[in-house]
């Protein structure tokens, strides 16, 4: 199993990061659907492999971004829900997040990019508000946990700083917490990104991008199958692996705690 | 709690994110970076097109008016005008509703019983071929984004091997008069969905085959299938209809993306074209009714999970 998920993630990410390495820069352009190269031409005529080389980086890119502003977000606001000593501030921070919870997050994703319009910045953004939640309410429970515990009593009562305590302590034993997380923020990040490139949200109509070559060669499907089923097996191939890989790694940790 | 004070509570709460969600449509639209008619003129404003706009969306007014407005125009579904075809959102709505609520209705319920045998079979088999086999899969699909799997489908079975169509067209909007054109968007919707519950119900399950209240079962002498099926599955049920509920987010959103690669024209294909044509009322509308939908079917989960085992459901 191992290997297998590890497989279906090398091949899509080895050709996301190092495919615009090494694809050509003058565009040939031949006739729409045809099977003169490799895998063909797309709808537009240009070369089918070298859009899928070209077109891994963003899907990959911005999933990872939108990963990472996720926790930039989401866990110093669930530390700061935790940590502040008025419940006011608790409930202010935290009950606005149950409502963006209670929204479809491709709805949000799809009103908040048809109002704030194109460009790969706003996939981020967007991504990041429809993540955050779920990072701040995980944090918030890791922090009230940790801040319960008899060793962080103790270190208040030696007269430990503020620094050791809340940044050092803290901050080491919610590690663990966000790291058995990071698998799923970064599949749910991807499912996103790919879902909304797919509906034309967030990225040009002809960019070199898997999910938009999905969505733009769907039309040539019965003429020149490969310019689709190509990017589309690439991201399932990442999807299921990246899956796989985090859950195999979550359950060896597991194990080797227990 | 008694389940009516519960209802009761719920209710409330059900009755404040709809205003809620409601609003922040309303501010997220309305409350646009400069003036929302100029933007929704185009390239080539047209001083006589940005004054139609204006007063279509009401901008002519002061905005707490407007909100009143399209709050209290919710109710008798009075949801506004199309910028682009001058015809009532609702129109859009009923004539989007029947694919879409086909397609949902239909899912949800194939999606409890298929789920639940598959978490079943996986809990009694723990740790065997078949159980390792149906984990493996469902943790794999779990997050696989529909408009690949899709195609990839789309590809092997309405194009290669010919035995279902490949998009909808042709059904019309009467999707049930053409079972087999249903047939593929249906896996696609069911494939995240199924995988989720399905490992909620095993682990739900195999808790349950190992409490104390099914040993006491045991000790009893009651039959092996009345302790599964009448004594540790409703207790493995509770997370996982809290679970379907969740996964009516991932439904709609999956129904939106099903609808546009199979050409269906529901509810999601109005909203997909609404946005391309920046039709902001439409939009609006339909993401009002979305929302509201998801909100109600929580509302509705909660109150079922609360019945099935009142001391795990939290009021969230």
């Amino acid at each position: 199993m191992r290997a297998v998920g590890g497989l279906l993630v090398v091949i899509p990410l080895a050709l996301a990061l190092l495919g615009p390495l090494v694809v050509p820069d003058e565009l040939t352009r031949g006739a729409p659907f045809a099977a003169d190269h490799l895998l063909g031409t797309d709808f537009v005529g240009r070369d089918v492999w070298h859009q899928v080389l070209a077109g891994g980086r963003t899907v990959v890119l911005v999933a990872l971004l939108a990963t990472l502003g996720s926790y930039a977000v989401g866990v110093p606001w669930g530390v700061l829900a935790a940590t502040s000593r008025l419940r006011l501030v608790d409930e202010l921070v935290m009950r606005p997040l149950d409502l963006l919870l209670a929204v479809p997050s491709l709805l949000v994703l799809i009103l908040v990019a048809a109002i704030a319009g194109q460009g790969l910045a706003v996939l981020v953004g967007v991504v990041v508000l429809v993540n955050f939640p779920d990072v701040a309410r995980l944090s918030r429970a890791a922090a009230l946990e940790i801040a319960g515990r008899p060793a962080l009593e103790a270190m208040r009562m030696q007269g430990e700083s503020w620094w050791r305590t809340s940044i050092v302590y803290t901050g080491r034993s919610m590690l663990r917490t966000v790291a058995a997380d990071v698998g799923t923020r970064l599949t749910s990040a991807l499912y996103l990104v790919a879902s909304a490139s797919f509906l034309g949200v967030g990225v040009p109509p002809d960019a070199a991008d898997w999910a938009v070559m999905v969505d733009r060669n769907r039309g040539g499907l019965f003429l020149q199958p490969w310019a689709v089923v190509v990017p589309a097996l690439l991201v399932v191939s990442l999807s299921i692996g990246l899956n796989l890989v985090f859950d195999r790694a979550l359950r060896t940790r597991s194990e080797v705690r227990v | 709690m008694s389940l009516r004070r519960y209802a009761v509570r719920r209710l409330g709460l059900g009755v404040l994110q709809v205003l809620a969600v409601a609003t922040l449509v309303f501010l997220l639209v309305r409350a646009l970076p400069g003036d929302a008619a100029v933007a929704l003129a185009g390239d080539n404003p047209d001083p006589r097109r940005i004054e139609e706009i204006r007063v279509a969306m009401g901008l002519d007014q002061p905005a707490l008016e407007r909100w009143w407005a399209w709050l209290s125009g919710l109710p008798r579904l009075d949801l506004g005008v199309s910028l682009i075809s001058g015809r009532p959102v609702s129109e859009f709505l009923l004539d989007g509703l029947g694919p879409t609520a086909a397609l949902a209705v239909l899912t949800l319920v194939l999606l409890v019983p298929v789920s639940v045998l598959v978490g079943v079979l996986a809990a009694l088999r723990e740790g065997g071929v078949l159980d390792r086999v149906l984990t493996a899969i469902s943790v794999g699909l779990h997050s696989i984004p529909e408009f690949a799997l899709a195609i990839v489908l789309i590809a092997l079975f309405g194009v290669q091997l010919r035995w279902l169509p490949p998009t909808a067209v042709g059904a019309g909007g009467n999707l049930l008069a053409h079972p087999e054109v249903l047939v593929l968007p249906l896996v696609v919707l069911l494939a995240r969905p199924i995988c989720s519950i399905s490992r909620l119900v095993r682990a739900g399950m195999i808790d349950a085959l190992a409490s104390d209240h099914v040993r006491h079962a045991r000790r009893l002498g009651i039959g092996v299938t009345r302790i599964r099926f009448a004594h540790a599955l409703p207790n493995a049920l509770a997370p996982a209809v809290q679970q379907v509920a969740r996964t009516t987010d991932w439904l709609l959103g999956g129904v939106i993306v099903v609808e546009a690669v199979f050409v269906i024209p529901g509810l999601g294909t109005a909203l997909v074209d609404a946005v391309a044509g920046r039709d902001l009322p439409v939009v609006q509308g339909l993401a009002v009714v979305f929302a509201v939908t998801t909100v109600l079917v929580n509302l509705l989960a909660d109150l079922a999970a609360f019945r099935l085992a009142p001391r795990s459901a939290g009021l969230a």
